[in-house]
């Protein structure tokens, strides 16, 4: 670590340039990794919100929320520790006072009907619950990206309703579009609207959470509807699994040619110092030492680099507009970092098999 | 006491179909307190002849002993660390390390070592070599003359019983080349070192008490 350390000392403005390198590839790395997770997670943090063990939909839905429909009475025949019935559909809405012209204003989101007596009904952060039909609890964002309040007034398009945010509630994205939650009344009047008037009460989904936490021995009782865990729902929601393989391997391959760039920095660093390696060898100075400094240079510089990288983001984060889809997340961010060292180290370790075979003899001669 | 001997050494590089005997057979030896110099033409085996003495290369046939220890036959990693501890070497360009001060140089052998930086024995040195105030400038900082004489510190700062020094004046005016030969000298009597020294230029051998001549691979006394 003396020599390691002495030479960063003395060669300041190389190894700040190496440093700078490290730092804005590792900050490339962490930041599309939180936008990417930032993303990935807007489609999903109104299910990882219900905390739930599986979910029955139609048998014809082929996993797709919305193409499942069935009486409501069929939540009678499944039977687990906790059901809650759920209606999904999507919708546009606007503030009343908007101009029906000014697309601008139009936001699309999903509509959740849900019951109040079932664990799916979302906490209230803000505001109170649901009292009458035509009121709504709706998903933070729509204050923070659209600016809505309390008691404000939206329509709907296509259908001659408005309805009433009496509450917020956070982490409800499904699918990039924030959710507003309403009565299961309220919730039959916006879809039916689509389909003509039914006689029958339509939902969706009958979310189930059991003790086990495994879906085995639940029983549906019907043959018209099949139950699927939660993640396998999750990713067959519409393009989240392209989405989080696209990302996936964009970041893996972004890792890899980031760690393997810092691995080649300090090859070549190594390369560079041969002849002195060399004149250190022929005084008895062990490979070993010589390559202990090597490898401690390189973790010095990893370990500085990457962790700047990683505080830049963190800040860039938090100075980042709310419509930006950008999520911390601490398992990832430790795994990159792990990962980026340890790809450098290696190249340390390839340096070091070079000291090996540094020949003394040729370094004086 | 002999630091160094050399029984019946010769060097010969097989270089393709050719061979090329660097060094015949060679006796040789050092006393404590011995200041020798080796002169002879380029390409006569000098170089061959001191780094077959420093344990950089292993012999061909014979042996080379250090400190009365068979040292040419020792595993490479032995031999490594016996010449980190016995040996000082002195090269033509300087060799020290360029990243690090003076002072850096010396205490780079503590680190090594794990022992503590000896000040005393340092500044002692230092002064000696007149390079006390420049102990903290880097090699870059230092003239030709004062650089040879900062290697001649670290060669002596672990006190190893013999000292290897490959023209170590060569890159020195005449004048620079006397004081740093002189110093060299003064510190093998002084520190009862066995010394030798490679170099082509024979007036330096004044301060020398043997000189040797090299000739195609053929040490003879002068
Ligand atoms: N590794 C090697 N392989 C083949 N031949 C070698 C090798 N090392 C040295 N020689 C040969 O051995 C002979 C002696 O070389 P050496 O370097 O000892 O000469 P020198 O006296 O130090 O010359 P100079 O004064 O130019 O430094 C030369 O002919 C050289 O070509
Ligand atoms: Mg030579």
């Amino acid at each position: 670590m003396f020599l390691a350390w002495k030479e960063i000392k003395y060669s300041k403005t190389r190894f700040a340039l190496i440093i700078g390198v490290v730092v804005l590839v590792s900050y490339l790395v962490f930041f599309l990794t939180g936008l990417a997770y930032g993303l990935a997670q807007e489609n999903r943090t109104s299910i990882d919100k219900w905390e739930a063990t599986g979910i029955v939909l139609a048998d014809e839905s082929n996993l797709n929320i919305n193409m499942s429909m069935f009486p409501k009475e069929l939540v009678d025949e499944v039977d687990a520790s906790e059901t809650a019935s759920l209606g999904v559909t999507s919708s546009v809405v606007q503030l009343v006072e908007d101009s029906e012209d000014d697309d601008d204003s139009k936001v699309n989101v999903t509509f959740f009907g849900v019951n109040e007596d079932e664990f799916i009904f979302p906490e209230i952060l803000e505001g109170e619950s649901l009292q009458n039909d035509n009121e709504v609890i709706a998903d933070i964002s729509l204050k923070e990206e659209e600016g809505y309040e309390l008691n404000d007034e939206l329509s709907l398009a296509g259908i001659d309703t408005t309805v009433t945010i009496v509450g917020f509630t956070d982490n409800a994205k499904f699918n990039v579009a924030p959710v507003l939650y309403t009565d299961q009344s309220t919730y039959q009047h916006i879809r039916a609207s689509g389909f003509g008037e039914r006689d029958d009460e339509i939902i969706s989904a009958v979310v189930v959470q059991t003790d086990s936490g495994e879906l085995e021995g639940v029983d549906l009782g019907t043959d018209d509807l099949e139950i699927f865990e939660i993640d396998e729902f999750i990713s067959n929601l519409p393009g989240y699994n392209a989405q989080v393989l696209t990302f996936g391997f964009m970041i893996g391959f972004l890792v890899l040619i980031a760690a393997m760039i810092v691995g080649i920095f300090i090859y070549v660093l190594t390369l560079q110092k041969t002849s002195i390696l060399g004149v250190m060898k022929a005084q008895g100075i062990s490979s070993g030492y010589i390559g202990k400094s090597v490898v401690g240079q390189t973790l010095l510089l990893t370990l500085f680099g990457v962790l700047t990288g990683l505080g830049l983001t963190l800040i860039t984060g938090l100075l980042l507009p709310n419509e930006v889809p950008y999520m911390n997340n601490i398992l990832f961010f430790a795994g990159i970092t792990t990962l980026l060292i340890v790809v450098a180290l290696m190249g340390a370790f390839f340096s070091v098999r070079t000291v090996v075979k540094i020949d003394p003899i040729e370094a004086i001669s | 006491m002999k630091l160094i001997e050399l029984k019946q050494v010769t060097k010969t590089f097989n270089d393709g179909r050719k061979k090329i005997e660097a060094l015949k057979q060679t006796n040789f030896s050092v006393e404590e307190g011995e200041f020798v110099a080796v002169i002879g033409p380029s390409g006569s085996g000098k170089s061959t002849f001191l780094t077959i003495i420093g344990g950089l290369q292993t012999p061909t046939e014979g042996q080379v002993y250090i400190n009365e220890e068979k040292f040419s036959e020792l595993e490479e990693k032995k031999r490594a660390k016996k010449r980190f501890d016995e040996i000082g070497f002195i090269l033509q360009a300087s060799n020290l390390i360029p990243f690090l001060t003076v002072k850096d140089q010396l205490r780079l052998v503590n680190k090594i070592n794990r022992s503590n930086f000896d000040k005393n024995n340092a500044k002692a040195l230092l002064d000696e070599l007149k390079i006390n105030e420049l102990s903290d400038k880097f090699p870059s900082d230092l003239s030709g003359g004062e650089r040879q004489r900062a290697a001649i510190a670290r060669a002596l700062y672990h006190d190893p019983s013999v000292i290897l020094a490959d023209e170590p004046t060569a890159s020195l005016d005449t004048d620079r080349a006397f004081e740093v030969v002189e110093i060299l000298g003064r510190e093998t009597k002084k520190k009862k070192k066995a010394t030798i020294m490679v170099t082509h230029d024979e007036r330096l051998t004044d301060y020398c008490d043997t000189v040797y001549v090299m000739k195609d691979g053929v040490l003879s006394k002068k």
